[in-house]
C-alpha cells in the first residue's frame, strides 16, 4: 500500500510556511555547510522568490531556520521533511520516485510556481545546481529543466546505452539525462504528475523519476537542458548489477507501455534548448579490463540461450552466437544488434513472455557485452570521440524505431 | 429319475434367465450412461479445445516454461491433450455411474471406492502441477542469478534445484495417492539426500578454484596499489 505523500506530522511545518514560490527538495546527503552554500546560491535568483528547502528530517546535520528569520534575511526557509524512508520492500528507484512525489505534493501545498529536486551526491561545485534549475523555470516559463552533466566516457553507462537513446527515439527530444536525477519542474508539470499518480494508484505504481520526461514530452510541455560540471556517480556493485538493470529498466518499459499511443506518433528527434556551454571532461583511465564482462556474456550464451530464445528472434541469436566466438581483442557488438535486443526485451516485457524479473535480469550479460564493446571502442578516445560514438548509437536507436513499432503492433505477425 | 433331472434343468435355466433378465436394466443403464457421457465428453472436449485455442494455450505453455509437454502430446498439441483428457474423464465418470446402476453389491462398492479415490488423484495432479511450476521458476531464478554471478556451474545448480523440487513434488503426490507410502518415504529420503550431496560435492569441488582465485585476488589487491574501477552504470 502506498503512503500518503504528506504525512500528518509535517502538516505543522506546512502551516508555518504558508506559501512559497519555489520548493527545493534535497534528497542527497547534505551537511550544514553545503546547505548554506546552496541557500546562498538560491538567494541570487532574480525577483526574490520565497523559497522553501525540504531537507530530509533524518539528515545527520540538519539546518534549522524559522520562517521569521528567513523572511527577514530574504533567505530560503529550511523545512525538515520525511523525504526518504528506508523501505526494505521497495527498490531504490521506487523509493526515489516516492521522494519526488513527496516534493511535488509539498510544492502543490505551498502553491509554488516550480520545484527542484537535488538527488546527486553533493560536492562544492554542485551548490549552484538548484539555482541553475530554478532560473529557467521562474524566468522563462519552462516546464522541465534537466541537467546535462559533464561526464566521463565510462560513467552513466545504463543511461547512455538504454535510457537516453530510448527516450530520444520514442519521444523525439534529445535529452541526455531524462531521469535526472537533478530536475526542475514547473507547477503545470508537477500537478500533472500528481494527477497521474492519483489515477495510477488504482491501476498500478507510477514512478515519477522515470515518467517525468515522457509526461512532459507527451503533453507538449517545454523542456530544456542546462550544461553543468561533472556529478559524482556511485561506485559499481558488480554483485548486484542484474538487480540494478532490472530496477531501472522495468519502470521504463512499463512507462513505454503506458505511453504507446504517444510515442508511436513521434518521428525524427530534435534537440531541446540548452543553457550554458557544454563542459567536456577527458580523464584518461588507461587500459580497461573488459574480459570479465565478455566472460559474463559468453556464460550467458552458453546457459541462457533457452531464455533468450523466447525473447529474441533467431537472426539475433545467430548474431550473438557469432559474437561469442570472437576473442576479447576483437569483441565488438554492432549498435544495430544492441538496439534490436533492447526493443525485443521491451516487447517481451510488454507481452509478459516470461516472468518480468527473470526477463530483465537475463538481459544483464547482453548489457555487459554492449558495455565491453563500447569500452573497447573508446579505450583511448577523448571527449569528442565519445560524443561521436554515442551519437552513432542514438542514431541507430532512431533508425531501428520502425522495427519496434512493427513488432509492438503485430508481435505475432512481424517476427523476422 | 428323468423327471428329477428335467426339473433341475428347468430350475437352473429359469434361475439363469431370471438373473440375466435382472442384469438387463443395469446393462441398459450402463449403455445409456456411456452414451450420454460420450456425447457430454465430446461436447466438453470441443468447448475446452476452442477455449484453449482462443487463449493460444500451446504458445503460452511454451512461454510459461513447459515446452516438453508438447512433445508427448497427441499431434504435438497440449490443447488436444487437455481436451482429450477432459473427454476421457467424463466418459470414465459415466462408466462408473453406469456400473453403479447394476445395483449389485460389488459394483456399487467398486464405484464408491473409485469415486472416493478421485480427490486423491486430483490432489496428486495438483501437487505435481504446482511442483513443476515452482521447479521451473526456481530453476530459472537460480540459472539467471548464477550466470550473473559468473558461476560456471550455473546450469548444474539450476538442474539440481529443479530436480530437488520435482522429486519432492513426486514424493508428495505418491503420498497423496497412498501408494507404497513407506517405500516412497525411504526412496525420497535417499534420492533427496543424494541430490543435495551431489550438489554440495559439485559446488564444493567447483568452488575450490573460485576460493583460490578469490584469495589470490585479495593477496594481489593488498600487495599492489588499489586501482579504481572506471565503470559507473547509474
Amino acid at each position: 500500500m502506498q503512503e500518503e505523500p504528506i504525512p500528518q506530522q509535517v502538516q505543522e511545518n506546512i502551516e508555518q510556511v504558508n506559501s512559497a514560490d519555489l520548493v527545493v527538495g534535497v534528497l542527497s546527503e547534505l551537511n550544514q555547510e553545503g546547505l548554506v552554500m546552496m541557500c546562498d546560491a538560491l538567494r541570487t535568483l532574480s525577483g526574490s522568490p520565497r523559497i522553501a528547502v525540504l531537507q530530509d528530517d533524518h539528515a545527520a546535520d540538519p539546518l534549522v531556520t524559522s520562517p521569521e528569520t528567513a523572511e527577514k534575511s530574504a533567505s530560503p526557509y529550511v523545512v525538515p521533511w520525511p523525504l526518504l524512508r528506508p523501505d526494505i520492500s521497495s527498490t531504490p528507484v521506487v523509493s526515489m520516485s516516492a521522494a519526488y512525489q513527496s516534493v511535488f505534493a509539498a510544492a502543490e501545498k505551498f502553491g509554488a510556481q516550480a520545484c527542484c529536486v537535488i538527488a546527486s551526491k553533493f560536492e562544492t561545485a554542485a551548490a549552484g545546481w538548484a539555482c541553475q534549475l530554478a532560473q529557467p523555470l521562474l524566468e522563462e516559463d519552462l516546464d522541465l529543466v534537466v541537467l546535462h552533466y559533464a561526464r566521463h566516457k565510462f560513467e552513466g553507462l545504463l543511461n547512455s546505452s538504454v535510457i537516453s537513446p530510448l527516450m530520444r527515439c520514442l519521444y523525439g527530444k534529445r535529452i541526455r539525462n531524462p531521469m535526472g536525477p537533478d530536475l526542475g519542474v514547473s507547477r503545470r508539470l508537477f500537478q500533472k504528475m500528481l494527477e497521474i499518480e492519483r489515477s495510477a494508484r488504482v491501476g498500478g505504481n507510477l514512478q515519477s523519476l522515470v515518467s517525468l520526461a515522457p509526461a512532459a514530452l507527451c503533453n507538449n510541455l517545454q523542456v530544456c537542458e542546462v550544461y553543468v560540471g561533472a556529478r559524482i556517480y556511485p561506485p559499481t556493485d558488480w554483485m548486484n548489477i542484474s538487480s540494478l538493470v532490472a530496477q531501472v529498466l522495468s519502470p521504463i518499459f512499463v512507462d513505454m507501455e503506458r505511453n504507446a499511443a504517444c510515442w508511436q506518433r513521434m518521428r525524427a528527434s530534435v534537440p531541446v534548448p540548452a543553457i550554458g556551454e557544454p563542459v567536456l571532461v577527458s580523464r584518461d583511465v588507461g587500459s580497461v579490463d573488459i574480459s570479465r564482462m565478455v566472460e559474463s556474456f559468453q556464460l550467458g550464451i552458453r546457459d541462457l540461450q533457452e531464455i533468450w530464445g523466447l525473447v529474441l528472434p533467431p537472426s539475433t541469436l545467430f548474431e550473438l552466437r557469432k559474437l561469442s566466438r570472437l576473442p576479447v581483442e576483437q569483441f565488438r557488438m554492432p549498435d544495430e544488434l544492441w538496439v534490436r535486443i533492447v526493443y525485443d526485451f521491451a516487447l517481451a516485457h510488454r507481452l509478459r513472455t516470461i516472468n518480468r524479473d527473470h526477463l530483465l535480469k537475463s538481459m544483464t550479460p547482453l548489457y555487459l557485452a554492449w558495455v565491453a564493446s563500447y569500452a573497447h571502442d573508446l579505450e583511448t578516445a577523448g571527449a569528442e570521440a565519445t560524443e561521436q560514438r554515442l551519437e552513432r548509437l542514438f542514431v541507430a536507436f532512431e533508425s531501428g524505431k520502425p522495427y519496434l513499432v512493427s513488432r509492438w503492433r503485430w508481435p505475432d505477425r512481424f517476427n523476422p | 429319475m428323468w423327471e428329477h433331472i428335467k426339473q433341475a434343468l428347468v430350475e437352473s435355466t429359469t434361475r439363469f434367465l431370471t438373473r440375466s433378465a435382472n442384469l438387463l436394466p443395469g446393462l441398459a443403464a450402463l449403455i445409456v450412461a456411456l452414451l450420454i457421457s460420450v456425447i457430454l465428453g465430446y461436447i466438453l472436449a470441443a468447448v475446452v479445445r476452442r477455449l484453449l485455442a482462443s487463449m493460444h494455450f500451446d504458445q503460452r505453455l511454451t512461454r510459461w516454461g513447459f515446452p516438453s509437454l508438447a512433445e508427448w502430446s497427441p499431434m504435438k498439441s497440449p490443447t488436444l491433450l487437455v481436451s482429450r483428457a477432459v473427454a476421457a474423464s467424463v466418459i470414465f465418470a459415466g462408466f462408473l455411474i453406469g456400473i453403479a446402476a447394476f445395483d449389485a453389491e460389488w459394483t456399487s462398492l467398486f464405484a464408491r471406492i473409485v469415486f472416493a479415490y478421485i480427490p486423491n488423484v486430483l490432489g496428486a495432479a495438483l501437487v505435481l502441477l504446482v511442483g513443476s511450476i515452482i521447479a521451473r521458476f526456481l530453476a530459472r531464478s537460480v540459472l539467471i542469478g548464477a550466470v550473473n554471478l559468473n558461476l560456471h556451474y550455473a546450469r548444474l545448480l539450476s538442474v539440481g534445484v529443479r530436480w530437488l523440487v520435482v522429486v519432492l513434488a513426486v514424493a508428495m503426490a505418491l503420498e497423496q495417492l497412498r501408494i507404497a507410502a513407506r517405500i516412497v518415504e525411504l526412496a525420497f529420503g535417499i534420492l533427496f539426500g543424494g541430490i543435495v550431496f551431489a550438489l554440495a560435492l559439485a559446488v564444493g569441488l567447483g568452488s575450490k578454484d573460485l576460493v583460490t582465485k578469490s584469495l589470490e585476488r585479495d593477496a594481489q589487491k593488498a600487495s599492489s596499489e588499489k586501482t579504481e574501477e572506471p565503470f559507473r552504470h547509474v
